[in-house]
């Protein structure tokens, strides 16, 4: 809460001080940022390539991370400055689940972009146990319903169906615990003796780095998994596996990734945050930029630059699926999905409060968090990690200077998104209550 | 004299092959010097000529077996597109090249390139064009070809399966009705299960049948489409470069140094006349601030250098640095333990229990190790004094030395102490006894005893293992930068595993070759050190 305030008072000082849209006093002006090579680490890779960190008179440098726990403990070391993190990285290092770090963000990178695939082989027998699936272009959203007789089979066999994900507190295992349990499948959950989030699971997610998912897949140790992309796409391309449903049918329009920085970092660094979040904020807003009818202007070159041996680096054909607004769910079945990857568009690059609390929410509900917390709790952890403050000044500038416009910014929200309902269960999720929301699913811990 | 002096020149080249171990070319020099030419062509024949062919032959094989042996994760690259990979890296090296000198490029030179490039643009940017109407029409005509043969199998296929569900549901309503008759008690309960285990075998059959059909439609639709591919792949280059041409005329427009260095330097000479004329002290102060603060953004402007991507040329600049930092690490501990091993009959069995457990304990182990240890010495890595100074000797600065790199040195150096540790001892303790005695008649002290008779008569030995530990020391490498994203060819490999590119199997047999090379040429060096410091001349290994 402290870091907070003194937050808004330099950035209130900023923000007065300098109405000509000059630079910032910037503490320090050569940083390093770290990814994972997924196509969502974007806003980072296109803030530098097109130079929109150089015009804030920053260098930057952006190093590619072998996984989630070493990128986390890079930003915590010192070694980098900020990251490309999954939404549950800050909030789980804040509450102290895995490496315990006060992190922070001020921005969210981008909404959706994951994807469930499974097996050839699982995929046959669900088509068996729904005809309605056995077409090239079954209707979506597919529910987990046709696994669920799989997985009652394999427990009859004495085996549990075994499952990936990228990272304990990712998006990517929520979403798919979300997916399995909508059709009464228990994913498993953790304690505090079950770190791996086993307990009464009926499917047993494990933790593979998303490059691998494929080969794990294809080796067999895996049926299916959860997984940003091009990972899905991959599977597709080489005939291993069907991709089945993606995130924005769990939860339309759901956050996914934010930059984060260390607490420690972002007290030192007032205005090199400021003018961090006003590239990336440039950035965002460049990557969705569309013509009159609809079309994404700059996405083409985006995929050109993501598909360069040291950002991404996957074939420019394979990344450009998604990130031009398609999907390849089978080789036949290519849907329009514009909305796969949203980067500026909904306001969803403001650090909202009520994404924060839905991810603290799913980490009770699988008991991540071991004990039960007052519905106070939820929005006071919300409050240390997200910084709206930051990303405000940061939109004051770019303002100011004509970089976006108004209507970009939710400049007057407290941080709260509307209740909805858009999930693939209809169970309607209202941020101001995080308890009522936990005690609607019927799998899950209830407080 | 003519002679000799010929002869001296050929006995120095063969002494200089002999040291570096490459004594296979011996023939070709006597030749060369006219010596018995027909035992040399046998020689050369023999030991030159027959291994060239069986390498050879090693790359045809390879050649021919990678396209026939196909997996789902792509295809074996063959030895072209390896070399076609090694262009690439090549050309992205000299792409980086040409956009720093884009960046620091000033006055008239920039313009002229500017124009240069924007030419060269215009008229790639039209054929890029044209190709992608190529590709375009290529996909159409691949669709097209696709759906005549799908079409029919897909025909097929609808029928199976409308004929499956009629005869499931058939053998449905005939087990029902068998299973009433057994309630009734008209036939044996075995014709039931009989007939359920027949369904079940039909129901199988039937699959199998239709997955028949599914895969050949399968094979159909993930059949590459041959001049599709080669379109695309000509697209794509084109494209590739068109965008490397928009990225040079941003580094040569706004995004040069010297622009924005003009740019700021007239915005510091604004405020400056504003300065002159101000009319009131607050506005004063004012314009004196943004004025202090645009100087500093030129001071800044002033250092800054291109932040160039890294190539493969810089990984393996820095792979070879790391090793080597490792390696002498491991040389200043192994060789004054190894003998005070060697002298010391109490030290040695103090030391055995040790050296016995560590010694095949997996780089993996030590790296995951010095990762904790190493950290506790960097609290703060941008600001702490060792590594400033490091990076700021002329040579070293741009490998960029890290924590991450002292702890892969570190693991390297603890690989790598042992084969240098025991081969010290080895050796010390192995010293010709009539040596020793002499000593002792001598009555030499210990520092003279150590360093004219113990040193000299064991560096043969020391420096075999010496070269043992640089060879085992540059494998671990590899490993660790691996695991632990430290820049170097070991993070390449492993980015580029993470890639998934079509491209990646071809980069990593590239650096499995870089390695390769890199790695001879060390092991190389070092049997020259070893000769140097050999009495006995005696030859070395390979």
């Amino acid at each position: 809460m402290n870091l907070n305030k003194w937050l808004t008072t330099a950035g209130a000082v900023v923000a007065l001080s300098s109405l000509q849209g000059e630079q910032l006093d910037l503490e320090k002006d050569e940083l390093k940022f770290g990814f994972i090579k997924l196509t969502d680490c974007a806003p980072i890779v296109i803030a530098k390539e097109k130079g929109f960190f150089e015009d804030e008179g920053l260098q930057v440098e952006v190093i590619a991370q072998p996984n989630w726990k070493q990128l986390l403990d890079n930003v915590i070391n010192g070694e980098l400055d900020g990251a490309h993190m999954l939404s549950g990285q800050p909030i789980a290092a804040t509450i102290g689940f895995g490496t315990e770090a006060h992190i922070v963000t001020a921005y969210t990178l981008d909404l959706n972009g994951n994807g469930i695939t499974v097996s050839n082989a699982i995929w046959e027998q669900m088509q068996e146990n729904d005809p309605d699936l056995d077409t090239d272009t079954p209707e979506h959203p597919i529910t987990a319903d046709s696994l669920l007789p799989i997985v009652e089979e394999k427990m009859e066999e004495g085996e549990k169906l075994q499952m990936g994900m990228v990272f304990p507190v990712s998006t990517h295992n929520y979403e798919i615990r979300y997916w399995l349990a909508a059709a009464g499948i228990n994913p498993g959950f953790y304690t505090a003796e079950d770190k791996k989030g086993f307990t009464n699971a009926q499917v047993e997610l494990s933790v593979t780095p998303p490059p691998q998912m494929p080969a794990t897949l294809e080796s067999g140790n895996i049926s299916g998994y959860c997984v940003g992309e091009p990972w899905n796409q991959q599977a597709v391309a080489k005939g291993i596996g069907v991709p089945v449903t993606t995130n924005y049918d769990i939860w339309k329009n759901n956050p996914e990734k934010v930059f984060g920085v260390s607490a420690k970092w972002a007290e030192e660094n007032p205005n090199t945050h400021i003018a961090v979040v006003k590239a990336l904020i440039r950035a965002g807003k460049w990557l969705d930029a569309v013509d009159e009818d609809g079309a994404f202007l700059n996405r083409e070159e985006a995929v050109r630059i993501l598909s360069q041996p040291n950002y991404v680096g996957a074939d420019f054909d394979v990344i450009k699926n998604s990130m031009t607004g398609y999907f390849y769910f089978q080789k036949t079945d290519k849907r329009e999905m514009p909305d796969f990857n949203v980067f500026f568009k909904y306001h969803s690059s403001y650090p909202w409060y009520s994404d924060g609390i839905w991810f603290l929410t799913q980490m009770r509900r699988w008991g991540q968090i071991t004990e039960a917390k007052p519905a106070e709790w939820y929005h006071d952890v919300a409050k240390e990690v997200y910084l709206p403050d930051v990303y405000l000044a940061a939109a004051e500038h770019l303002l100011e200077e004509g970089y976006i416009a108004e209507e970009d910014i939710p400049w007057d929200t407290d941080g709260y998104k509307p209740a909805t309902d858009e999930f693939i269960d209809g169970i309607l999720y209202d941020p101001m209550d995080p308890i009522g929301y936990l005690n609607s699913h019927e799998i899950g811990n209830k407080d | 004299m003519a002679e000799s002096t010929k002869d001296k020149i050929k006995y120095k080249i063969l002494k200089a092959l002999d040291v570096s171990g490459f004594t296979a070319f011996d023939p070709v020099i006597r030749l060369a010097f006219g010596e018995e030419p027909q035992k040399q062509v046998t020689a050369i024949v023999k030991y030159l000529l027959i291994p060239a062919a069986f390498v050879l032959l090693c790359f045809w094989f390879w050649s021919w077996i990678g396209p026939r042996h196909k997996t789902k994760s792509g295809e074996v690259p063959t030895p072209d597109v390896v070399w076609e990979s090694v262009q690439i890296n090549d050309t992205i090296a000299e792409r980086e090249a040409v956009k720093k000198s884009d960046f620091l490029l000033e006055g008239d030179e920039r313009k002229e390139a500017l124009e240069e490039v924007r030419v060269e643009y215009e008229a790639l940017d039209a054929r890029a064009n044209a190709l992608k109407a190529a590709v375009a029409e290529k996909e159409k005509e691949k669709a097209e070809r696709e759906a005549t043969l799908v079409a029919p199998l897909d025909a097929e296929l609808d029928k199976l399966k409308t004929e499956t569900r009629a005869a499931g549901k058939a053998r449905d309503a005939e087990i029902a009705a068998i299973s009433e008759r057994v309630a009734a008690g008209e036939v044996e309960a075995t014709v039931l299960i009989e007939a359920i285990r027949q369904d079940g075998i039909a129901t199988d059959d039937e699959r199998a049948k239709q997955n028949e059909l599914k895969s050949q439609i399968d094979e159909i639709r993930s059949h590459k489409y041959k001049p599709l591919e080669l379109a695309r792949k000509e697209y794509d280059s084109v494209a590739d470069k068109l965008f490397f041409l928009k990225t040079r005329l941003e580094f040569l427009d706004d995004r040069n140094l010297s622009v924005k260095l003009a740019e700021s330097e007239a915005e510091l000479a604004d405020y400056m006349a504003e300065l002159g004329s101000a009319t009131s002290a607050k506005e004063a102060l004012k314009i004196a601030k943004r004025a202090v603060k645009a100087e500093e953004g030129i001071e800044r402007l002033q250092g800054q250098s291109y932040a160039s991507a890294v190539t493969i040329y810089h990984q393996a600049k820095r792979s070879v640095f790391t090793v080597f930092v490792g390696f002498f690490m491991a040389a200043a501990v192994a060789i004054p333990v190894g003998i005070m091993c060697g002298l010391n009959k109490i030290f040695m069995a103090c030391m055995t229990p040790i050296i016995s457990v560590f010694k095949p304990v997996s780089p993996v182990v030590w790296l995951l190790i010095f990762q904790i240890v190493v950290g506790a010495f960097f609290p703060d890595p941008e600001n702490n004094a060792l590594l400033n100074f490091v990076n700021s000797i002329p040579l070293i600065s741009s490998l960029g030395i890290n924590p991450a790199l002292v702890f892969s040195a570190c693991t390297v150096a603890m690989c790598a102490v042992w084969p240098a540790l025991v081969n010290t001892a080895l050796g010390v303790a192995s010293i010709d006894q009539d040596h020793v005695n002499v000593a002792r008649v001598l009555r030499l002290g210990f520092w003279s005893r150590l360093f004219k008779i113990v040193i000299p008569s064991s560096l043969p030995l020391v420096f075999a293992g010496l070269r043992i530990s640089l060879g085992v020391g540059w494998m671990v490498l590899i490993a660790a930068e691996a695991l632990s994203s430290s820049d170097g060819l070991g993070k390449f490999v492993w980015d580029e595993y993470q890639n998934g590119s079509s491209l990646t199997f071809a980069n990593i047999i590239m650096v499995c070759f870089v390695v390769g090379i890199i790695g001879f040429f060390l092991d190389r060096m070092m049997i020259i050190l070893q000769r140097f410091v050999s009495f006995d001349g005696g030859g070395t290994s390979v």
